[in-house]
């Protein structure tokens, strides 16, 4: 106690002293910013001495806590909002996604202006802090002492806040402390605040959002921070996380990142603890920092208590009178705060306490429906939503199964090779392979434990981020059998070191985060919710219309005992998670060998490593690449084990996913699944998608995908496998085993007997050679996965949970095996739902049959179905003697589905009545929403419309053939005037030429990229003179463009537009901003162009319009996927191509056909601009060095594109005609692969996308906000 | 602390014995530099020596390099990003270097612009000047220079920057093989240690100058593009930022990169000139190349890459060049790791014998090792048995060629 006295009186002469000093100075009208400025000065000093005085028992002072003591600590005077608070706020109804995204984007245009308010803001948030020396040991003793010397040296200035003697920490240090005579002098503020208030300007609104920007710039720290006090805490390594917390504080550079709910995880530990001494420290730390407690903390504040059995009530009413004091509500804190375990139960009787009969009240959120589907979700009376085809139990039991599988987190199946006999040879490796992965797990085992040793005990300065904690969340045997498991699916070329070390980081997460939830008792409560959310979906039990998200949402209100479901676990920053993997990818290249002569006794025997690190090197960039041991590589292979580990989420699930309540809660049961896919580490997607309010659509459009159930088509999948175990078959799209691959010649380059050229020649041999192993090598472990992963699933039922892109469209979360796939999975895939046919059915089953074909493709429905019943000979030949008849289907351009179509087709026929056999068979439709048509839509152009079947015509017209024809007329024209590339392209232009190049031309395809496609095509076709490709693509691409514009006069314009506009928004260009990771094993530079402050201006301009379809596209189908689910449908899609059962399919055309109308009524562009202009042109004053661009930007904007005559001739009308038809056509089986190629030739990069992500959900929104501020 | 004066003092000595690149000195240039009147005579004295054995000379005496304002108006015409040489004082100074007038060297002439170079080069005596014009726009005049001359200038729509390109597609000019300009010039293939053939002189095109080194140099090596045709000698003017990596010592870490290794390898490398920015003529607004980093960049440096006549005298071949490449990239890919690390993974074990066999610590990192050790490492590697073993050896053989350009 005498020593805690020596402190004490240290602390309190350097606090008159500073007061002498200051207090002459700090005059009523002194500025702010500058009396920090001196006071720091003279504050260092003074706690210079300070602290040499009572080091030894004060472990840390920092100078600035001794400055502020004299500073107003006076969060109260001018509320500085939490980050918590002001989203609530700003964002009200009508600002949605977009504009936030928008804003964020101005405000990086404008760097200088942000800065300078960022800058006053720190000083702002860092001026009112409290004063009251932190010591991390002994704080909260000497804490009062302070208290009472306060009023001695503070005499000068006025005390004005009396309402603030409340404070909770106080209470609470005095409770501990029981020494109430300090209390009411103590808890005095000093304040010197009318200097402050005066200095400081009132907060106007708008600066919220530069904090916003400051605070996304180092959001990665933040979060970084965050999960590091998490991950240290999980792992029970509370000391670490404490001193870390502490060392964060102390410094006041270090201290601005933090903010309430980093000190809030530290009062959760202590609340769990039961020690109320330590909370009330932490509250005292946090004001010290200027932050104000949030409900998290008054949370934690009232756990504690009520876990503490002798707590007195009038510390709870007074804890509860703070919060309302802070305007926050008990209320708030049930129905806004994320429980784990049983704290929920501890608030709830710590609140009982004083007010016995208290029971929470839970709102459901009140959702804003956009316009554009208000209608759906208030006129319910005709709708009737499908059921799933189970029982209530067997929903449950089949939940059971897929928990199981979760909490292993990984899932070992057999692969399909598995059926082939074992040789004696295979037997002889797959035992060397044990033996040698058992060695290796105990070297690892040990290497980690030694290493981890090491970082425990290095590790100085304990501000430092490391990653100990990380390498402590699992158990050490956990790590290694990842590792392990990364060796095994190592690819023989290699593997870039980023992306192995982000895959083993991601495994490493997935598991923690599975662990957290158990640990946070959250299993039992989703088992309780599952269950009876499965009344919703089972077929035993009664209809209600109810969607599954309000379905779920009500039950987590009704049953909100015990730990919250949603929002438990943060997202390690994903320069978290690569350095964690790289880690363990160090330690597997340092510790894994084996003897060089396993194989070959020939050898000499040494200890070779089996992993090793080098680098390729492409254009200036090296790339650090691990590479197996050739010898580890044949052990391998020659093994051929027949098992395959997968991580759990890559398999489909076995019930039906969690429906999307919210953003950040849905799909897996336990595996953490994001709502949009986004490039790794571009957190401000996040932000803003957290942000964004009206999501609601488009979350119930996801679990109405989700919702679908599937099953194997099993006869196909015999037959793929039978194909696929002998030599594979590249015709049909089945890749042979590397025993097919080209035989790598081998040849001795000092051998004298050849001449150079010859060794040259056959050094490209060899090149080539391992090219296509490595290329054949991944295309059979892609198709191994893929059906592997079918045969097990052969006999279940089983679901694809959905996610998104930015963009809104829509994919499955498992990625190998899925209905987006190749025409070898979309095969094997069919409803598990059977339907009858009805009446219609079979006639659309024989026109999806041809469509399948690719033949046929200008005639009309009735001319496709003519000629599928034209060839029911071959169909049924090929339905029965699949390899060994005339094999018409093998032709088909989806020769696959085609099969599966023709066996479908067999058996209907050969029912006794076709109208009520019950099929299962999907039936695609293509939704129609190229680009094209969208564009010819939005800009409403006659011509254009027609050719893309947007006008009612007799029949199909054919956009790509109408531009094949344009375009050899020029070519026509041209070879008469004597050009010579046109005369050689006699006879060689067709729709297939041309079709790739118009098809993308709406997605934003550049000349160049649409000369390597019309490259590739002329390069397909046999006879053309290879010496011509290159001038004969450069030219037919010159024609399709200026084709093109003859045809569609508004549309083009409409892309031009919006390109100008673009390259406006965007015109200033920064580098990507990049991590540099030092590990041992190589510097990795982490390129997060996504997360830069300032977008790729030419990958914006590139990338808008076809963001922008594509946006449309979804809505589109969005709306469809809603509208189905009303009419009982079943309903999936790849993108523009939509799934039905053959029965459906006229009712799905129907509501498809609906919804474009419906989305195209409404003023897209006008919105589009409205909606820029509103953005980007007010608030731009003269002053502005950017005036001039404004204004021209203005001008531009203004100008919504000339909407073609048929917008005033036909107005809401279907484009496509009253009398007009869906046209189904093949083209959506492209759909994956096609946008996949587009991505790899990087037309539809979102290039730094932020300013794209307005696009999706605007379209749901636009529509009702734009109502509501333009009506 | 002892170490690493060892390490310094062990770095000068093996620098002393090791082959120095010669540094601009005092030597240069002024004492060289003669005044243009003494040049024009000196024409005149090769033309009289020359006369009956060669071709003739052009009839006129000297002929008109052309206003400056007007070069320079012509100069800036171009559209891409590229310098010129349009003052008369300077043209002379690098004609002085290249020393046209005595040796038999063709002089490809990159790039010529408004040709004022070129017209100096003509009167300062060279023999055959071939100029290799990339842009159009000056095509014309170029042309009508080398009408009005007997042979001397011969023209060509081609950039030598561009020269065999690894693309495919059909090649039109300024793009092209070299051995259809070679066989078009007339020149056959020659031994590598037979006098230089060729000089080139030109500026180094800015956009991708580190690049377009490796590449020449993995050409040399490998002994393809230009140098099937002998020893090609480049003069040219380099940033001086991008000369000084190419000349960094072993232990500049920063700097000490594998081209500069390669280059030094092999070629005596000498710095003629330098000169700075202002001084050539610029034909786009964008900015000039500000120095971010540490290394200075004022100048544009006239350096000379002559090929060493004994680079493939010890061992290396074009063949196993490719491997040596990749030893190489590989080493320098990371300046600070141990050079024995590297070999054992090559070949495990064999490390240390090799470096003593070297005469070098078993400590020595990688970025302490001067070129020319790098060769004799290799020397010793390649006749080495164990290394026939090492699968790494066979897997560089792939990927010089698939990913080591540029």
């Amino acid at each position: 106690m005498s020593l805690l006295r020596v402190c004490a009186f240290a602390k309190c002469v350097s606090r008159r002293t500073l007061f002498d000093k200051c207090a002459v100075r700090v005059s009523p009208a002194d500025r702010c910013p500058l009396c920090v400025s001196t006071r720091d000065g003279g504050v260092r000093r003074i706690s210079g001495e300070a602290v040499s005085v009572v080091r030894r028992y004060v472990i840390v002072l920092s100078h600035d806590v001794m400055v502020l003591l004299i500073l107003p600590a006076k969060l109260h005077l001018f509320p500085v909002q939490s980050r918590t608070s002001f989203c609530n706020v700003v964002y009200s109804h009508w600002i949605f996604f977009s504009l936030s995204v928008l804003k964020a984007r101005i405000q990086q245009l404008q760097p200088d202006v942000v800065l300078d308010v960022h800058h006053a803001n720190v000083q702002f948030v860092k001026a009112p802090s409290s004063g009251r020396g932190v010591s991390s040991g002994k704080g909260p003793k000497v804490a009062p002492k302070e208290k009472t010397d306060i009023p001695k040296s503070g005499k000068t200035l006025k005390k004005n806040k009396l309402t603030k003697e409340e404070r909770l920490p106080q209470k609470i240090q005095k409770n501990v402390k029981e020494k109430p005579s300090g209390k009411s002098k103590g808890s005095k503020k000093v304040g010197t605040t009318a200097a402050a208030a005066t200095v400081n300007p009132q907060r106007p609104e708008e600066e919220e959002e530069d904090v916003e920007v400051a605070a996304a710039a180092c959001g990665d720290v933040q979060l970084s921070i965050r999960s590091y006090l998490e991950a240290c805490v999980f792992a029970g390594d509370v000391e670490r996380a404490h001193s870390f917390l502490l060392s964060q504080h102390r410094v006041r550079s270090r201290r601005k990142l933090l903010n309430t709910d980093f000190y809030n995880i530290m009062m959760r530990v202590w609340a769990k603890k039961g020690t109320l001494n330590q909370i009330g420290r932490i509250f005292i730390l946090l004001e010290e920092a200027g932050l104000k407690p949030n409900l998290g903390s008054y949370c934690t504040a009232l756990e504690c208590m009520g876990r503490n059995p002798g707590c007195q009530p009038k510390l709870i009413t007074r804890c509860l009178r703070q919060m309302e004091e802070d305007g926050l509500s008990a209320d708030d804190l049930f129905s806004q705060c994320v429980f784990r375990q049983d704290e929920r139960d501890m608030v709830l009787k710590a609140v009982h306490l004083v007010q016995p009969d208290y029971k929470p009240r839970l709102h459901a959120r009140a959702a804003q429906c956009p316009s554009l589907v208000q209608e759906f979700y208030t006129q319910r009376a005709d709708h009737q939503y499908p059921k799933l085809d189970f029982t209530q139990e067997e929903l449950q039991e089949r939940f059971r199964q897929q928990l199981r599988l979760e909490e292993d987190c990984t899932v070992t199946i057999d692969s399909v090779e598995a059926a082939k006999p074992v040789t004696d040879h295979m037997a002889k490796m797959r035992k060397l392979l044990a033996d040698h992965r058992a060695q290796w797990q105990k070297i690892l085992l040990q290497a980690l434990r030694e290493s981890k040793m090491i970082l425990a005990n290095t590790n100085t300065k304990d501000y430092r981020l490391n990653l100990y904690p990380y390498l402590c969340v699992l158990e050490d045997r956990e790590y290694v059998d990842i590792m392990i498991q990364s060796v095994a699916s190592l690819p023989p070329s290699g593997e870039s070191l980023k992306i192995l070390g982000r895959d083993l980081g991601h495994r490493v997460y997935t598991k923690y985060c599975v662990q957290q939830k158990q640990q946070n008792q959250v299993v039992e409560k989703l088992r309780n919710i599952y269950n009876a959310y499965t009344d919703l979906l089972a077929k035993d039990t009664k209809e209600c219309i109810v969607l599954p998200s309000e379905y779920w949402g009500r039950l987590e209100r009704e049953q909100s005992s015990g730990p919250s479901l949603q929002g438990g676990e943060t997202h390690w920053p994903y320069i978290v998670s690569v350095e964690l993997g790289i880690y363990m990818v160090d330690m597997m290249v340092k510790n894994l060998k084996m003897n060089s002569d396993v194989l070959n006794p020939a050898f000499e025997r040494k200890l070779i490593p089996i992993l090793y690190h080098m680098y390729t090197f492409r254009n200036t960039r090296q790339v650090g690449f691990i590479k197996p041991h050739p010898i580890l590589i044949q052990m391998q292979q020659d093994a051929m084990e027949s098992k395959l580990t997968f991580d759990s989420y890559v398999m489909p699930m076995l019930c039906p996913p969690v429906p999307w309540t919210s953003v950040k809660f849905g799909a897996y049961l336990l595996t953490p699944s994001k709502l949009m896919r986004t490039v790794e580490g571009a957190t401000q997607h996040e932000v803003l998608l957290e942000k964004c309010q009206n999501l609601l659509p488009v979350l119930d459009s996801l679990n109405q995908l989700g919702n679908c159930a599937w099953s194997i088509n099993k006869p196909l999948l015999d037959i793929i496998i039978s194909i696929f175990n002998d030599r594979g078959s590249d015709k049909l799209d089945i890749p042979p085993p590397l025993s097919e691959a080209p035989k790598i010649p081998h040849f001795n380059a000092q051998d004298p007997a050849y001449t150079s050229a010859e060794k040259a020649h056959m050094k490209r041999d060899v090149i080539n050679a391992k090219k296509k192993c490595s290329e054949m090598h991944s295309l059979r472990m892609d198709a191994l996965y893929k059906l592997s992963i079918a045969n097990h699933m052969r006999d279940e039922i089983f679901w694809f949970p959905h996610n998104m892109d930015f963009r809104g469209r829509t994919y499955p979360c498992p990625p190998y095996f899925n209905h987006l796939g190749s025409d070898v999975t979309r095969a094997l895939l069919l409803f598990a739902e059977g339907k009858p046919l009805g009446p219609k059915g079979l006639d659309w089953l024989k026109i999806h049959l041809v469509n399948l074909t690719g033949l046929k493709k200008r005639s009309s429905l009735e001319g496709r179905l003519e000629y599928a019943n034209s060839i029911m000979e071959d169909v049924l030949d090929s339905a029965d003697n699949p390899l060994n008849g005339n094999k018409w289907w093998m032709n088909a351009d989806e020769p696959w589905q085609a099969l599966g179509c023709c066996m479908e087709i067999a058996n209907a026929v050969r029912s006794p009545d076709p109208t009520n056999f019950i099929s299962n068979f999907p039936v695609h439709q293509d939704g129609s929403c190229n680009g094209l048509q969208h564009y010819a839509a939005l800009g409403r152009d006659v011509i254009g419309a027609t050719s893309v079947n947007l006008m009612p015509c007799e029949m199909p017209q054919d956009v790509y053939s109408g531009v094949a024809q344009q375009v050899e007329e020029f070519r026509v024209r041209d070879a008469q005037s004597g050009m010579k590339i046109a005369q050689v392209l006699e006879g060689f232009i067709s729709r297939k030429v041309v079709k790739q190049t118009v098809m993308t031309v709406v997605y934003g395809v550049t000349r160049y990229g649409g000369r390597l496609q019309i490259e590739k095509r002329l390069k397909e076709i046999e006879d053309f003179p290879k010496e011509h490709v290159w001038d004969a693509s450069h030219y037919l691409v010159r024609m399709v463009f200026s084709g093109l514009k003859e045809m569609f006069t508004g549309t083009r314009e409409i892309q031009v537009r919006s390109m100008h506009l673009i390259t406006y928004m965007f015109s200033s260009n920064k580098p990507p901003h990049s991590i540099h990771l030092k590990s041992t094993i190589q510097l990795i530079n982490l390129q997060i162009s996504h997360d830069a402050k300032e977008p790729d201006t030419v990958k914006q301009k590139n990338a808008f319009p076809p963001n922008f379809i594509h946006s449309l596209d979804s809505t589109h189908m969005m709306l469809t996927a809603l509208h189905c689910y009303s009419a009982g449908l079943t309903f999936v899609s790849v993108h523009d191509c939509f799934w039905t059962h053959a029965l459906t399919v006229d009712t799905m055309n129907k509501i498809c056909r609906e919804q474009f109308v419906a989305l195209h009524s409404q003023p897209i562009l006008r919105e589009l601009s409205d909606f820029l202009l509103q953005k980007y042109c007010t608030g731009a004053e003269a002053k502005n060095k950017k005036y001039q661009e404004y204004r021209r930007l203005m001008l531009l904007l203004a100008k919504v594109p000339q909407t073609g005559e048929s917008a005033r001739s036909r107005p809401r009308h279907c484009w496509r005609g009253p009398t007009c038809r869906i046209l189904p056509s093949p083209n959506c089986t492209e759909g994956d692969s096609y946008v996949l190629k587009l991505r790899s030739e990087g037309y539809q990069d979102d290039g730094g996308c932020h300013s794209v992500g307005f696009l999706f959900p605007s379209r749901f929104i636009t529509a009702s906000s734009c109502r509501l501020l333009f009506a | 602390m002892s170490t690493q004066i060892w390490r310094g003092a062990d770095l000068m000595m093996r620098s002393a014995c090791c082959r120095t690149i010669r540094s601009p000195s005092s030597e240069q240039p002024g004492a060289e530099r003669t005044s243009p009147s003494s040049a024009l005579t000196h024409r005149n004295l090769s033309a009289v020596a020359v006369q009956g054995q060669s071709r003739p000379l052009c009839r006129y005496d000297s002929l008109d390099l052309g206003e400056v304002e007007e070069n320079v108006r012509r100069a800036l015409a171009c559209k891409k990003i590229r310098h010129f040489i349009v003052n008369p004082d300077l043209a002379e100074l690098v004609t002085q270097h290249l020393r046209p007038e005595n040796g038999r060297s063709v002089i490809f002439e990159c790039n010529p612009g408004p040709g004022v170079l070129t017209r100096t080069l003509l009167n300062a005596g060279a023999q055959r000047v071939v100029a290799l014009e990339g842009d159009k726009l000056f095509l014309r005049d170029l042309q009508e220079l080398e009408g009005r001359l007997d042979g001397q200038l011969e023209v060509v729509h081609c950039d030598y920057f561009k020269l065999d390109p690894i693309g495919v597609g059909n090649l039109r000019p300024p793009v092209m093989y070299t051995d259809k300009l070679f066989t078009d010039l007339g020149i056959s293939e020659a031994s590598w240690t037979d006098d230089i053939p060729v000089k080139v002189v030109g500026i180094l095109p800015l956009r991708n100058e580190r690049g377009t080194l490796l590449k020449m140099v993995y050409a040399l090596f490998e002994r393809q593009s230009v140098y099937r045709y002998g020893r090609v000698e480049l003069n040219l003017f380099i940033s001086e930022k991008e000369y000084l990596k190419l000349v960094s010592r072993p232990g500049e870490m920063m700097q000490y990169r594998a081209f500069s290794v390669l280059w030094q390898m092999a070629c005596d490398i000498e710095l003629l000139h330098k000169e700075p920015w202002e001084s050539f003529v610029k034909s786009s607004k964008q900015r000039m190349p500000s120095s971010k980093n540490q290394l200075p960049n004022e100048h544009l440096c006239l350096v000379r890459l002559r090929p060493r006549a004994d680079l493939f005298s010890g061992g290396l071949t074009p063949t196993n060049a490719s491997t040596l490449l990749m030893m190489v990239k590989q080493c320098l890919a990371k300046r600070k790791v141990k050079l024995i690390d590297r070999l054992n993974l090559w070949s495990p074990d064999s490390g240390s014998k090799l470096l003593s066999e070297m005469g070098m610590l078993e400590d020595i990192l990688t970025g302490h090792v001067y070129p020319e050790e790098y060769l004799r490492l290799f020397q010793l590697i390649d006749k080495s048995q164990e290394f026939t073993q090492s699968w790494l050896y066979e897997e560089i053989l792939e990927n010089p060629q698939r990913e080591g350009w540029g």
